[in-house]
């Protein structure tokens, strides 16, 4: 249920059962308790740790880096350890720890605003489609069509239209989240509004939309919740995919992905060139993953 | 049933035709054309202007437009404008590619994952399961693009043992061709693989734990008559519809490794003809990308009708 | 060996058998290719046994490309022009300096007034149908690239042939329009292909020629494979039964196939990457003088103030080409303010030096000039080789209080808006054509065309040096060399194209592989090639 089959792979957290309907069918006004125990878990805590110390490290990157992210020298790959370059330097002589501590900055920026407006979106098409069947036909050929165009050819549709810059990078992120934000809550509501709960609602006098924001959005969106960490790193490697094509945000600013593509013809002779960014990269996904898993747990039990 | 799909059709055949008009917008709205990059870097206009002439590029949008779905309703889909051959050969060619590497995948993604998650379950050994655990997360956490030049390092660079890239017919010599689809099979494999893995782990953990099991463990049934018997099948239905969704995740995984390996499917067609602006190329072939996934949503939809009475065919 | 285990946790035991079934499940499909009978990696590298060094009959080579043939482009000077001498003969072949010797031309007379050149042709050739070849192939071939479909960079060269005058099938007279100094460069770069056939060609289905190896299969995207010409005109050649191009786009991959022996020829190994190939003893790094293009800034002079030469000539003297040659080209090249690679008759130390890195001095000149802060944008590929470079030139310009936006920007694109003069202020990219008659570059590459150029530059003058240096008929070696100073002066005095580096063309072998040669449009060619 991801929504970008050729970007990233599917985590074991979009892949769940329909939401349970609450045991009791009542409301279920105890909703934020799951979400505590689920974040208090050793998982979830080791997930946190790893997301916080990424996240706190791109943002104190003007503290933190003794360089520019884009000044040259003639120091080309300078070793780890290197007096005044700690992670050692890239082809042109730029300081890698500022470049990866930028490149935090730089996709955390991106991440930020793309998630939430394909999450948006995607929701809102969901609400669409629980309005009225035709739109709900047509919103689902909308999804259909979004999830059939390979994301990579349309990145790069995308940036050579646009040109260069964030924008192609937010755009594309946002239209891939979109099917996969929009297909869970559609699922969700139509599972919710079957359940007895509902049906006692509605025969009790309650309006349409009130029995849909009172009774069923609050309980057809734990799922979303899951959603929003898995997307956040399937977001990660579409920007790093998008640099890798050469689409990226603009050089010479750093994203977690250009230092690694532009790592990748030096890995045999300067292995340390890749590793700041792999171990970034995999470091943040891992915790988001890992998160996702306990949020997903807890709102299964 | 056929009613049903009478219904179904209409809106079916709406997508196809939107996603015809949107790709053929998005071709022409991607700057620079077929013609200036057929023309090459020293060009002047006059071999531009041929060249578009040649290609039939002059015509009025709307015509070309024509054209195409001309092209599409008659079968003859003509050449391409760049990278030469017809276009059906080099769509059929890229399928049966692209259909190698993810069939090998999804081979891998069965076995790897079945391995992953029976042994996560069971194994007694603490290092085996943090040996799995580590290598599920690695797998997820790694993007594919970076885990294929890993691949290539340590196979092709350091050991040596296996090609670096490229494709050998099956054809002709199969024990060739399986050691080129080795490592862009396994590095497609990687990410679901670790899914199915985790996912069936979890569900033969719960399956072990229902009451029933521990009646019959406690009866003394062998554990290993109980996995085999009792937990995987009853683990197994949740991970059959997942491995169906996996699939769809091989095809489109395949366009990332297929740049990282040279493997001339699909994924590796469509970037070329869009680099070089081979409108009919890449025209036919998000087409057909559009249809293949249409008609697979159109089954799914109707082997849920089949299972779910309350969804009426009439 | 079936164990009970006590406890009905989730993590129940498994027999150890069964771990074993499964964990040997999935190293037999990971076996699958390792233990079958022949290795992927050491079936390329059979070869006819040793010889002690003497030419021997037999093997396929195995040559490694970063990207395919384009059919579309046969008849152009494209990235991938390899295949061109292994399928096709051309008429004449230049030596290194540059004087033409014999192919399907044996001899060849200018007339006195330079109007016509009368060439004596082979009589003993065949195409790989068994068709033999006659003028009228060369006749076919003329015309060809006249044609501008065909977007041959040599066109106006192929244009100045007005008359054809056959004296039977193996004499023929070309009449040209007006003298052209570079009639060999033409018949260097001019394929001799079969007419019947050569719509089938363009689009890759028949690729038929006189040369040493016939084409077997195209396959898009993975290469061309092809086989000995068991006619071929050359007696006892070639030496190779095939040539199988193998297309393997990544780098690392590409080297790692030259290592293991499976591929023993490539011409697409960065230049960064050189340094793992030097430390391997079984491979050989071949460095030619032609050069393999060069890199250079544009410059768009009707944008204020880069109508300004002055303004230029500071970014020339603002960039630090040995830096960039080093850190985006592994050193493989030659730093050059003018745009001639070595073997030019046309280069000199003088002209290659006329601007160093001397950022005090850039800066100077734009203060003169009445400026201290300027802002463009800089177009380049958006490729990483290409960003790398335009980074590298980005920083240099900011040293000089230039600022610079990047536009990365997708091939096709690019060559638009180069080709139709859409380029914005500044871009960095690489041009061809000056590794033959120095004229040539003047009216076969695109940016520095007199008529009409990217940089929208034009002046009389220019006009006026490149068309003599052009149409001069036979010139003394003095005249030529006095016209060439005066196009190289142009050049670097307007700046508008601002040569940066000649890359390096490197060949690597194994160091089995014997009598490889190149000419001087990158052709290879095979004819004396053989294994070890």
């Amino acid at each position: 249920m991801t929504s970008t089959p050729d970007l990233a792979p599917a985590s074991p957290a979009t892949l769940r059962k329909p939401v349970r309907a609450p045991q009791k069918g009542t409301l279920r006004k105890t909703s934020r308790h799951p979400y505590r125990a689920a974040l208090s878990t050793a998982r979830a805590r080791t997930g946190l740790v790893l997301v916080g110390a990424v996240v706190l490290a791109g943002l104190l990157a003007p503290l933190l880096a003794g360089h520019g992210p884009t000044d040259q020298s003639g120091l080309s790959l300078a070793g780890v350890g290197t007096p005044g370059h700690p992670l050692g330097t890239d082809d042109l002589g730029r300081d890698l720890l500022s470049r990866v501590l930028y490149g935090i900055r730089a996709d955390l920026g991106i991440i930020a605003i793309a998630v939430p407006v394909g999450a948006v979106l995607g929701c809102l098409f969901a609400l669409a489609a629980a309005a009225h069947p035709v739109l709900d036909t047509l919103v689902q050929r909308i999804f259909d069509l979004i999830l059939a165009f390979p994301g990579l050819i349309l990145a790069l549709a995308v940036t050579a239209i646009l040109g260069p810059g964030r924008l192609p990078v937010v755009l594309v992120i946002a239209l891939a989240e979109i099917p996969a934000f929009g297909r869970l809550l559609r699922g969700g509501i139509l599972v919710q509004r079957e359940r007895e709960y509902v049906t006692a609602a509605r025969v009790g006098g309650s309006s349409g939309p009130r029995v849909l924001v009172r009774h069923i959005l609050p309980n057809a969106a734990d799922p979303l919740i899951v959603q929003v960490a898995v997307s956040l790193t399937v977001a990660v490697f579409i920007e790093g995919a998008m640099s890798f094509l050469g689409v990226g945000v603009r050089p010479p600013e750093p994203t977690l992905g250009s230092v690694l593509s532009q790592s990748m013809p030096y890995l045999a002779q300067a292995p340390h060139f890749a590793a700041g960014p792999l171990i970034t990269v995999t470091a943040l996904v891992l915790g988001l993953s890992l998160i996702a898993e306990a949020l997903n747990r807890e709102v299964r039990r | 049933m056929r009613g049903y799909l009478l219904r179904r059709l209409p809106s079916a055949l709406l997508v196809l035709l939107g996603a015809s008009f949107l790709i053929f917008t998005i071709l022409r709205l991607v700057p620079g054309d077929p013609a200036s990059s057929l023309a090459g870097p020293d060009a002047d206009a006059a071999t531009v202007a041929a060249i578009r002439e040649r290609l039939g590029l002059d015509a009025p949008l709307l015509t070309q437009y024509a054209h195409w779905i001309g092209s599409l309703v008659t079968g003859d889909l003509g050449p391409s404008y760049a990278i030469g051959g017809q276009v059906s050969d080099l769509i059929a060619d890229g399928l049966g590619a692209t259909a190698e590497l993810t069939v090998a995948a999804l081979l891998f993604v069965i076995v790897l994952g079945g391995a992953f998650g029976i042994l996560g379950a069971t194994s007694r050994s603490g290092w085996v399961r943090s040996a799995i655990r580590v290598t599920t997360t690695a797998a997820l956490a790694v993007p594919p693009f970076v885990s294929g030049v890993l691949l290539v390092l340590l196979f092709a660079v350091v050991l040596g043992a296996l090609p670096p890239g490229g494709r050998v017919s099956f054809l002709g010599a199969p024990d060739l061709a399986a050691q080129y689809l080795l490592l862009p099979a396994l590095c497609l494999a990687l990410p679901s693989a670790a899914v199915l893995g985790r996912y069936l782990k979890d569900g033969i953990e719960r399956a072990l734990a229902e009451d029933y099991i521990r009646t019959a463990t406690a009866a003394g049934v062998a554990p290993r008559r109980l996995l085999w018997r009792h937990a995987l099948p009853n683990a197994l239905p949740p991970v059959v519809t997942l491995l169906g969704m996996q699939t769809g995740h091989l095809l489109g995984g395949a366009v990332l490794v297929e740049a990282i390996f040279a493997w001339p499917g699909l994924g590796q067609l469509a970037e070329q003809g869009l680099s070089r602006r081979d409108y009919p190329v890449v025209q036919d072939l998000l087409l057909l990308l559009v249809a293949v996934f249409v008609v697979v949503q159109l089954l799914t939809d109707l082997v849920y009708a089949w299972l779910d009475p309350r969804i009426r065919w009439e | 060996m079936t164990e009970l285990y006590p406890s009905p946790s989730p993590s129940t035991g498994l027999s150890r058998r069964s771990t074993l079934l499964a964990g040997g499940g999935s190293a037999l499909l990971l076996g699958l290719g390792l233990t079958g009978c022949r290795s992927a990696v050491s079936e390329s590298s059979s070869a006819p046994e040793e010889t002690g060094g003497k030419p021997r009959r037999g093997g396929t080579l195995n040559l490694a490309v970063n990207s395919d043939f384009v059919p579309a482009l046969l008849f152009a000077q494209s990235g991938q022009s390899l295949q061109q001498r292994l399928i096709y003969n051309t008429l004449t072949r230049y030596d290194d300096a540059l004087t033409p010797k014999p192919e399907l031309a044996t001899s060849w007379t200018y007339a006195k007034d330079g109007r016509s050149i009368t060439l004596k042709l082979r009589d003993d050739v065949t195409f790989h149908d068994g068709r033999p070849f006659t003028a009228d192939d060369v006749i076919f071939a003329v015309k060809n690239l006249q044609n501008p479909v065909r977007a041959a960079q040599l066109r106006s060269t192929a244009a100045a042939v007005n008359g054809f005058e056959k004296r039977g099938d193996h004499e023929l007279v070309l009449k040209l329009a007006h003298p052209v100094n570079n009639l060999f460069d033409l018949f260097e770069f001019m394929i001799i292909t079969d007419e019947k056939t050569v719509e089938d060609a363009v689009t890759g289905k028949k690729l038929i020629g006189t040369g040493p190896f016939k084409l077997k299969k195209w396959s898009p995207g993975s290469g061309l494979s092809l086989t000995r010409n068991d006619s071929y005109w050359l007696p006892d050649r070639p030496y190779l039964d095939g040539v199988e191009l193998r297309v393997i786009p990544q780098a690392d991959a590409l080297i790692s196939s030259l290592r293991s022996g499976q591929s023993q020829l490539s011409f697409a190994v960065p230049g960064k990457s050189l340094g793992v190939i030097n430390s391997d003893p079984k491979l050989k790094i071949t460095n030619y003088d032609t050069g393999a293009g060069a890199i250079y800034l544009g410059v768009n002079t009707t944008i204020a103030p880069l109508n300004d030469r002055t303004v230029r000539q500071a970014l020339a003297w603002a960039i630090d080409r040995d830096r960039l040659l080093a850190q985006t080209l592994g050193g493989y090249g030659l730093a050059s303010a003018a745009p001639w690679p070595k073997s030019s008759p046309a280069f000199s130390e003088a002209h290659r030096t006329h601007y160093t890195h001397n950022p005090g001095k850039a800066r100077e000149l734009l203060k003169s000039a009445g400026h201290s802060k300027l802002s463009f944008p800089l177009l380049h590929i958006g490729l990483p080789g290409e960003t790398a470079i335009a980074e590298s030139i980005q920083y240099d310009l900011k040293q000089i209080g230039v600022t610079t936006t990047l536009e990365p920007t997708d091939g096709a694109t690019a060559q638009k808006k180069l080709i139709s003069q859409e380029m914005p202020a500044l871009w960095s990219m690489g041009h061809g054509f000056a590794q033959v008659q120095p004229s040539t570059l003047a009216v076969s590459a695109y940016p520095f065309n007199e008529a009409k150029n990217t940089s929208k530059y034009r002046s009389a003058t220019y006009t006026k040096v490149v068309q003599e240096a052009w149409t001069k008929p036979e010139t003394s070696a003095a005249e030529a060399n006095a016209l060439h100073e005066k196009i190289s002066g142009i050049l670097l005095d307007e700046a508008f194209i601002i040569d940066l580096v000649v890359r390096g063309q490197v060949q690597v072998n194994a160091d089995r592989l014997h009598g490889v040669a190149l000419n001087k449009f990158s052709y290879l060619n095979l004819d004396d090639a053989y294994l070890v």
